[in-house]
């Protein structure tokens, strides 16, 4: 399996994809330093209530962009491949079709999880670092939320990684990279949405059912696909 | 020389259109195959059938002896392919390209790259980008690749599409050099005869999914039939004539102004000797030989090569 994930690598997508992710970082980390600089028009506070809530926006925009960002490798990675026809070669290698998709899969899930993770971890820092100087953020988070920060990161990213696996669903089946891009941000606008402070993926549990959902959806839109017809 | 490949009544149905229709076919071992058939007949489909990326509706296939099972794919590992037109990750070089097809066939030897590109004469082009290839090129790598891993089975279809003059023939020298020298059996589709016919061992005809003949190519030469051509201006009182004068009843009528005769006794001077006497307006007269070209696209029309010729002037 590692062997397939390694070969997956090597097909000139890796450095391309690096660079992507870096950029989207940079991009969240912009974004959130505009929102800290530029207060509310209408009232003399910041927009966040405190450090923990500046996290909690962090947070969101990261997993926003790193399912979207994860369609756009899935792009690459499957439905690109079924355009340009190099599917057709690959599938004819005397390697069962379900092992080259999986290892395809947990490239999307492991860098989706890795990036939201790291992002975090960067932007964090750097967003804390820069309120402990200008104090616009408020109450500072103690160590003890920190650490909960933490964990509910890590879950929240494992939920969003799973999740990124979804748009599959409908890109495999319509063989099209502009529909598991819109899929992706119909994903995000579900679930990042934010009603009143209350977002759906604030209960860990849904974010994690969507996971389990996005895992279980993409594994059977391809179940049969050893004894599908490619071309 | 047992068969590499077998199928039998190998069928595949798009709704209620068959696209391949009780296909059965036998490729020996260290053979060239020539799979010979006009655009859309349904030889790209029999070779996916092969390979499995398109699944049979009917009927069955035997690689190497053993039967293919849906979802078996250990036959693949001693199986080279070119399927309709070379795709490539245009990104990585010729090299990066072959190297990952052999990590992927699980094929170790890496200086069978080098010599494949030799083979195909694309040493210098190792580091270049595959996007920068011309459609020759690509079709002599995507050769190389077929071949890097020394297979025992070559599956070609049209591999000789936008080749010049020149990797033409280089190409027939490379499929004879693996028949010959590496054992393999080569399957080889094309529309063109001209293209299969100096290399085939083998020719299988199909139409409209129909494997229609399947012969050594060697006895479709021996028979092919030779044949008194007739040029004249009146080719009714030749026909005439032939029939009752000179009791010749094995001719047809090949076109407005033209008649063959087949296999008289009457020799071609004693032919326009007795036609002239008969004041049958002769153009030419010529001894000839019923071509293969003409014998196949008999066959492709529904005849059965010279033969039908023969009963048809009967």
């Amino acid at each position: 399996m590692m062997h397939l994930v390694k070969l997956e690598l090597k097909k000139g997508n890796l450095a391309r994809h690096i660079r992507g992710t870096l950029i989207a970082c940079a991009i969240i980390i912009a974004v959130m330093l505009m929102m800290y600089f530029i207060k509310d028009s209408d009232s003399s506070g910041a927009v966040f209530k405190n450090q923990l809530d500046m996290l909690g926006g962090i947070d969101t925009l990261t997993r926003a962009t790193f399912i979207i960002y994860a369609s756009s490798l899935l792009s690459s990675l499957i439905i690109g491949e079924y355009k340009d026809n190099t599917m057709s070669l690959l599938f004819a290698y005397p390697i069962s079709r379900k092992q080259l998709m999986f290892a395809k899969l947990s490239i999307v899930f492991v860098w989706c999880f890795f990036s939201i993770a790291l992002t975090n971890l960067l932007t964090d820092a750097l967003m804390l670092t820069i309120d402990s100087h200008f104090g616009y953020a408020g109450t500072p988070v103690s160590s003890g939320d920190l650490l909960l920060h933490a964990g509910s990161v890590l879950t929240q990213a494992v939920g969003a990684a799973g999740m990124s696996l979804l748009p599959l669903v409908i890109g495999l089946r319509r063989k099209s990279v502009s529909a598991t891009i819109i899929s992706s941000i119909f994903i995000v606008m579900i679930v990042a949405s934010n009603n009143f402070g209350v977002s759906l993926s604030s209960i860990v549990a849904i974010p994690l059912s969507l996971a389990a959902i996005g895992v279980l959806g993409t594994y059977l839109s391809f179940r049969n696909i050893d004894r599908a017809d490619v071309a | 020389m047992t068969q590499i490949i077998r199928t039998q009544m190998l069928t595949k149905s798009y709704g209620p259109v068959e696209s391949v229709s009780n296909v059965s076919m036998n490729v020996r071992r260290g053979e060239i195959y020539g799979f010979l058939g006009p655009n859309g007949a349904g030889k790209s489909t029999v070779m996916k059938m092969l390979l499995g990326l398109v699944r049979p509706t009917g009927g069955e296939i035997e690689l190497f002896g053993e039967r293919l099972l849906p979802g078996s794919n250990e036959h693949l590992k001693r199986i080279g392919h070119l399927i309709e037109t070379p795709v490539f990750y245009e990104r990585l070089t010729a090299e990066q390209n072959l190297e990952l097809h052999c990590e992927y066939m699980g094929y170790p030897n890496k200086q069978a790259i080098g010599e494949a590109l030799r083979l195909v004469q694309l040493v210098g082009t190792e580091n270049k980008p595959v996007k920068q290839f011309s459609l020759g090129m690509r079709q002599r790598l995507a050769i190389a690749r077929a071949i890097c891993t020394r297979p025992e089975l070559l599956l070609l279809d049209e591999p000789i599409n936008g080749l010049d003059p020149e990797g033409i023939q280089l190409m027939r020298g490379v499929f004879r050099r693996l028949r010959d020298e590496w054992g393999m059996a080569i399957l080889i589709s094309s529309h063109l005869l001209p293209e299969v016919e100096q290399i085939a061992d083998t020719i299988g005809v199909i139409n409209q999914g129909r494997l229609l003949r399947e012969v050594p190519l060697d006895s479709v030469r021996a028979s092919t039939t030779e044949f008194i051509e007739i040029s004249t201006s009146d080719a009714a009182l030749a026909a005439f004539v032939l029939t009752e004068k000179l009791g010749v009843t094995n001719f047809k009528q090949t076109g407005e102004r033209t008649l063959r005769v087949y296999g008289t006794e009457l020799g071609q001077e004693a032919l326009s000797k007795g036609l002239i006497l008969n004041d049958v307006p002769i153009e030419s007269i010529n001894r000839r030989h019923h071509t293969l070209e003409e014998y196949f696209f008999d066959i492709i029309k529904g005849g059965n090569g010279h033969d039908a010729s023969r009963q048809a002037g009967a």
